[in-house]
């Protein structure tokens, strides 16, 4: 019985937490004149069905996969170089690794529209405009980097040193203990904390506005941003654009979320 | 015998011209804020200026309104700036007084497509600077007050009588005015960016007030006008925060009875707007006062630092020269006198292209921004009642008596 | 060399070697772009000049324009304002709802992930969305409050100068609460279940287990919410450029706006960057408490 309840309770809080999801898909299949009429319809009178079209005219499917190579490359990019850091960070206490601590939060203080601006001069000074999708790979990787390592230094806290001195007494080296034995234990934290890297990485707008200057290597969010002109604003547009771009991810997300959060809750360690 | 020689020469000449142009393909990079889709004016003029020049390739960038600034500056500053540019009109003045626009007179002086002169004094000062031109512009737009003559009809106003004065607009909008049908009388921006001080300043100057002299009494008695039709909610408070398109919005689902903007309203409002609209000149405080107008749209500018200077020159002849068919195409006014044949939305056109006469310039002054900002703060700090409008008209003079170097 | 190579592999080198890579990393990318607004903020900048380094120095006159402008000491008072409720409420609601969903009930792990949702969208958008729903005239906030009889008049969310810091505020509850929510869920997923049946044979009722099991156990994972929580909302741009603008009178505008409307719509980078500065100041703060805070965490 309680857990009907719990359930019904759960529907609640989610039907409150995603009506500006609701509002999002509605608009999209509003024409323009029902946008914005009061009161509010709550289902489209006169539905209208772009998406075909939005996708086609905006060339969605480049944008997607330009947003796809950069967060993809993103996420790799963070895993390599922030799961080992974040290890060490877990393990080790000293002033030098405080310190590594300390420099890892302060770095991501300020947001991209105002890092796109010396990142932008610094890359034309080394010639990385000329291949903007890696400079906004790399630009975007430092910005998630101490996100990743924060988080992903959490999980390896809670694997227990005895584990891996057990494998060290059988003869392995640190590297091996740390690939074998850390690794896997630590691995749902490093993958959720990954998806949730991946999925900011393919919403970056800043730096791929600043860095990128063809159309065709352009990202889905500056696509997205084709809809706003001086004096126009295609509210319908933009919500078909979105509901497009997100539909994919969130029904991607919803199946593999399941495998992560119940690998969570059955506890990697007991 | 001459005309022979001539016609020699000029085969000649073209051949010698072709000669080179095919030895080399010129690429010219274009930011503009045009979009694709649309699609936009610099998309539709690079690929007929190709057709007719194929040694000409163009590489066009579309740039948000709202980013113009941040990555122009960023692009100069790194010496990565296009050949050629859309400027917003009053931002031309900033880029051309820093000497990071080509100077087009010498190229003007032979031109035999583009006589300045013949160019609305408001558009060509903002491409002047220091006697010299920078630009050319691609042609303008201005605002005016768009009614709903069904509503003025049901209320027993007479739709062929606009408002005239500020208190003819006042008395009409609190008729229209019904907040049990969620209708607002008037929409308008007085938003804290430039489209505020855009919609101001053709207020303020009617009384002989402007952006140097904007703590006149005149300009005052117009803030205090729009306090007046804000607090009575003759106007949705959220006219604070709205830019104009949002704001005119409202006026084509019918929640407000007229609107101020321009025509770039006239796409949209044609397709949404399920009423007999129609568009009058902006009211001035009383009759027979001198009329104003705001002046929009902008510039095409070459950057001083272009490989290719008489290529883009072409270019921007060739968009200058395609000014009759701006409005019907693209929705903007022609920047010098065309005679426009049939025109779209005639009677609003007619309108319009009065109102044209009346625009002025905002500035121009290479620091155009920091002034607009002085005035749209004092805008907002009015009608938000953090102060009354003489004093915080006074407190934008002093800035821009700064700015001034005063 | 061998011996440092030996290090490396085997030994302490091993940990610093990798924590070395990231800061190396770090240093590139992130402490340039820091580096160069610093500087910038004690220089004279223009449009020509932003792209090198030696500008004229004018020492803290930046700073003292900034001080002497008005609006400084309001918009300072948004920014505490606006991360102090934004992490309070953030915090409140992620933990209540991990809290709630770590029961164990029918589809409590599918329904978790519904509320990742506001994650996955692009900040544009639902600023976009959010400023539909907290339109005066025509948002549906507004219709349904007045449906059910809680307000009589309008509210004007946005233009009203007295709300619409909140209202910005409402809406960055609403997209940091999944980040919260996943990531304390994770941290609960790893306090070992024995644990809470062996205090639950001794008695212990469930605050108190909440209180002196939970708590204690989660604070590794709190101090990296919070401290990440705090950088993120500073970070917060998107919002305040498509809901108010800073506005209407400045009423809404926080540090990291307010340094952006600086920079390039009134040109003044100097200032701008300024600002900047300052809100590395205060994250140096919170990164300094964090890291202290993480010494706990050895003593346990």
């Amino acid at each position: 019985m309680k857990r009907y309840v719990l359930f019904v309770v759960a529907l609640c809080f989610l039907a409150i937490y995603l009506f500006p999801l609701y509002w999002m898909y509605l608009t999209a299949f509003k024409p323009s004149s029902e946008t914005f009429t009061y009161p509010p319809t709550f289902w489209p009178t006169h539905p209208q069905f772009n998406f075909v079209q939005t996708f086609i005219d905006k060339k969605m499917d480049v944008y997607l996969w330009n947003s796809m190579v950069i967060a993809v490359g993103t996420t790799i990019i963070a895993a390599l170089i922030g799961t080992g850091c974040a290890y060490a960070l877990a393990r080790v206490r000293s002033l030098g690794m405080d310190i590594v601590l300390f420099l890892v939060l302060m770095m991501q203080v300020l947001p991209p529209s105002l890092m796109a601006t010396p990142i932008f001069v610094l890359f034309n000074q080394v010639g990385l405009i000329a291949t903007p999708r890696f400079a906004v790979v790399l630009a975007q990787s430092a910005k998630v980097l101490p996100l990743f390592i924060v988080l992903c230094r959490t999980s390896f806290m809670q694997i227990p040193k005895e584990l891996e001195e057990a494998a060290r007494v059988d003869g392995a080296s640190r590297l091996g203990a740390f690939l074998r034995i850390a690794v896997p234990l630590a691995r749902n934290g490093i993958l959720v904390t990954s998806v949730l890297i991946f999925l900011q990485s393919f919403g970056e707008y800043v730096y791929s506005r600043s860095l990128i200057s063809q159309e065709d290597l352009q990202t889905a969010t500056v696509g997205l941003m084709n809809f706003m002109g001086p004096n126009t604003t295609d509210w319908n547009g933009i919500m078909t654009y979105a509901v497009i771009y997100v539909t994919p991810i969130l029904i991607v997300f919803m199946l593999l979320q399941r495998k992560i959060v119940s690998g969570l809750t059955a506890g990697a360690l007991k | 015998m001459k005309k022979t020689l001539v016609l020699i020469a000029g085969a000649l000449g073209l051949l010698a011209s072709t000669a080179i142009a095919s030895a080399e393909d010129v690429t010219l990079n274009v930011w503009t804020i045009d979009r694709q889709s649309d699609p936009g004016y610099n998309y539709v003029m690079a690929d007929e200026f190709t057709k007719l020049h194929p040694n000409i390739k163009f590489n066009i960038k579309h740039v948000e309104f709202a980013d113009w600034a941040n990555d122009i500056m960023r692009a100069v500053a790194t010496g990565t700036q296009p050949d050629i540019a859309y400027v917003d009109n009053p931002n031309t003045p900033f880029l051309s007084s820093k000497g990071a626009l080509l100077d087009l007179t010498p190229y003007l002086k032979d031109s035999t497509i583009v006589d300045t002169t013949k160019i609305f004094p408001g558009p060509l000062s903002t491409v002047t600077w220091d006697g010299k031109v920078y630009g050319l512009p691609r042609g303008s737009n201005t605002i005016a007050l768009y009614y709903n003559a069904d509503m003025f009809k049901a209320a027993g106003l007479d739709p062929d009588k606009p408002p005239q004065t500020w208190q003819e607009l006042y008395d009409t909008a609190k008729k229209l005015t019904d907040p049990s049908k969620n209708v607002y009388g008037l929409a308008f921006s007085a938003n804290g960016n430039e489209e505020g001080t855009f919609q101001f300043l053709p207020w303020a100057q009617s009384t002989g007030a402007d952006f140097d002299h904007i703590s006149d009494p005149g300009a005052v008695r117009a803030l205090e006008m729009w306090q007046k039709i804000i607090d009575e909610k003759l106007a949705s408070p959220d006219t604070l925060i709205r830019g104009q398109y949002d704001s005119m919005a409202t006026f084509n689902a019918q929640n407000a009875a007229m609107g101020i903007s321009g025509p770039w309203e006239l796409p949209r409002m044609s397709k949404d707007a399920k009423f007999d609209f129609r568009v009058a000149l902006l009211p001035t405080e009383k009759e027979g006062d001198k009329r104003a107008s705001a002046l929009g749209e902008g510039n095409n500018v070459i950057f001083a630092k272009t490989q290719h200077p008489k290529e883009a020159f072409m270019y921007l002849e060739y968009m200058y020269s395609q000014m009759p068919r701006v409005w019907n195409e693209f929705g903007f006014l022609p920047s010098y006198p065309v005679e426009a044949k049939d025109p779209k939305w005639s009677a609003q056109y007619e309108v319009f292209a009065e109102s044209m006469k009346y625009a002025r310039a905002r500035g121009p002054s290479p620091d155009w921004a920091k002034i607009s900002k002085a005035i749209s703060t004092a805008i907002q700090a009015a009608l938000t009642h953090q102060t009354d409008a003489q004093t915080a008209l006074n407190t934008a003079q002093t800035t821009i008596n700064g700015v001034l170097g005063k | 060399m061998s011996s440092i190579f030996r290090s490396a592999h085997d030994g302490r080198g091993f940990d610093i070697a990798l924590a070395l890579l990231a800061l190396a990393y770090l240093l590139v990318f992130s402490a340039f772009p820091l580096v160069y607004n610093i500087l910038m903020s004690f220089q004279e900048v223009d449009m020509f000049s932003l792209a090198s380094l030696s500008r004229p120095f004018v020492g803290l006159a930046n700073y003292m324009t900034l001080f002497a402008n008005p609006d400084f000491w309001p918009i300072m008072g948004n920014t505490a304002l606006f991360v102090v409720l934004c992490i309070t409420f953030q915090l409140l609601f992620g933990f209540g709802l991990a809290l709630f969903f770590q029961q164990d009930f029918f589809g409590a792990s599918y329904l978790r992930g519904f509320f990742l949702a506001a994650w996955i969208i692009p900040a544009l958008v639902a600023g976009a969305v959010w400023k539909w729903i907290f339109a005066g005239d025509a948002g549906v906030l507004n219709y349904l409050l007045s449906s059910v009889g809680l307000i009589d008049q309008k509210i004007f969310w946005l233009s009203n100068p007295a709300i619409s810091l909140y209202s910005v505020i409402i809406a960055n509850i609403w997209l940091g609460i999944p980040f919260n929510m996943i990531l304390l869920s994770v941290g609960l997923a790893g306090i070992p279940k024995d644990m809470y049946e062996a205090a639950a044979l001794d008695g212990a009722g469930p605050w108190k287990r909440f209180f002196f099991m939970t708590l204690p156990m989660m604070r590794s994972t709190l101090g990296a919410v919070i401290s990440l929580g705090i950088i993120f909302t500073l970070q917060q741009f998107d919002l305040f450029a498509s809901l108010t603008q800073g506005g209407p009178a400045n009423a809404s505008n926080v540090a990291q706006y307010w340094s952006w409307q600086l920079s390039f719509q009134t040109y003044d980078i100097a200032s701008g960057s300024a600002v900047s500065v300052l809100m590395l100041g205060f994250v140096i703060v919170v990164a300094f408490i964090y890291v202290r805070s993480t010494r706990h965490e050895y003593s346990a």
